[in-house]
């Protein structure tokens, strides 16, 4: 039966929806082939339809199939390039490896393109009033209180704050920080807010 | 093709479903779409279960390849139980994409009676999506659910969740992003089975 390769890559897609899959090289690879060779089939029958005309209803039928098969493959792009757009605004322009490592070349090479992109948009915000710019990926909330108390859930290491104090973010450890420089680690699930 | 789902993954499902289609010309060499079939063509007159997307691609063509028929769960006798109480149906084995498969077929339907099956059963099976959201049983109360209504369950029972949040707390927290949450959560579930 056609298109059922394709059908697999996709559920799985579907099974994770909120996190990245690694980038099924293979299985697309398979499916591409598919592909060729009923593209060969069809030029070869499409050819011999001036003797036999009721060869003609098979070559749509494959045509459909080719049809689908492409659409599918389309979707499964285009739903894995929305997460990588959601990675770079919750991870942030820098990747931890083991996520890096489930986009494939390309896809890594469109969110680094992304993340300049972005980068230079939000620098360029508020120029004409005198800013240097704005992060958009902060303040997705509107802050209640200028700080907050945190407790920290991994090892972190230091930390340089604005004033130019250093601290030491360990695992289990809390601490009281003014809420701008602590909502980024918060989204990146190293710091906790305490309520 | 006029559609504006075309890169949706849960309309590619739908359209995978499988509906009960005649065939109304010859096909040479396509035999293996019938698995009793033992010649190599497909003769006109067959009648097979074919994906949606094939029937209504060669629904489509000038002219027609296909016919197609309404699967079992659109045809009268289903839609008298429909009619009579749609509550006492469990979604989940007997159509996963009720509502958005009966979308497609609803068009090769002459009497036009799958439409208003579709609005009716809905309208009855809203107080089930209801129930299910507030319910402490989810497993069960959720199971005779189709694809659609478990979405519609899910998302209610968060906004449920953040509402009464709210309410308590009068404050929403920062908190981790959703999807940095989830991978680490996957992480820990690779670890612990390393």
């Amino acid at each position: 039966m056609f298109g059922e390769k394709v059908i697999e890559l996709l559920k799985e897609a579907e099974r994770n929806s909120d996190t990245i899959d690694l980038y099924n090289d293979e299985k697309i690879r398979q499916i591409i082939q598919e592909m060729h060779i009923l593209f060969k089939m069809n030029m070869d029958d499409a050819n011999a339809t001036t003797e036999n005309k009721s060869l003609w209803t098979t070559v749509q039928v494959r045509h459909s199939a080719l049809e689908r098969n492409k659409r599918c493959l389309l979707a499964y792009l285009y739903n894995r390039m929305n997460k990588i757009k959601t990675l770079r605004w919750e991870f942030g322009s820098v990747l931890p490896p083991d996520v890096r490592e489930l986009l494939s070349d390309s896809e890594y090479e469109w969110f680094s393109k992304y993340s300049t992109n972005l980068a230079s948009y939000m620098r360029s915000l508020g120029e004409d009033i005198g800013y240097s710019g704005i992060d958009l990926t902060e303040n997705l909330r509107p802050p209640k209180s200028l700080y907050i108390e945190v407790l920290c859930v991994t090892d972190y290491g230091k930390l340089e704050l604005e004033d130019g104090d250093v601290i030491m973010l360990k695992k289990n450890s809390r601490h009281y920080l003014p809420t701008e420089e602590c909502q980024t680690l918060i989204r990146q699930g190293v710091l906790k807010q305490i309520i | 093709m006029a559609n504006s789902n075309y890169l949706s993954i849960s309309d590619i499902l739908v359209t995978n479903e499988k509906v009960p289609c005649k065939f109304l010309l010859d096909l040479p060499k396509m035999g293996f779409l019938d698995p009793s079939a033992t010649e190599n063509d497909l003769k006109a007159g067959t009648n097979i279960e074919i994906p949606l997307w094939l029937a209504e691609s060669l629904y489509t063509r000038r002219p027609p390849l296909v016919s197609v028929d309404l699967p079992k769960i659109y045809k009268e006798t289903y839609r008298e139980i429909l009619n009579a109480d749609s509550c006492t149906v469990d979604m989940h084995k007997l159509g996963q994409h009720f509502y958005e498969l009966g979308c497609y077929i609803a068009k090769h339907d002459i009497k036009g009676e799958v439409s208003s099956t579709l609005l009716n059963t809905f309208r009855q099976r809203f107080k089930m999506i209801l129930s299910a959201s507030v319910s402490t049983d989810s497993i069960n109360s959720v199971q005779p659910l189709s694809m659609s209504e478990r979405k519609r369950t899910e998302a209610a029972v968060v906004t449920e969740r953040a509402l009464s949040s709210w309410l308590k707390i009068g404050d929403c927290p920062l908190t981790t992003a959703n999807m940095v949450a989830n991978h680490r959560k996957r992480k820990r579930a690779e670890m612990e089975l390393l």
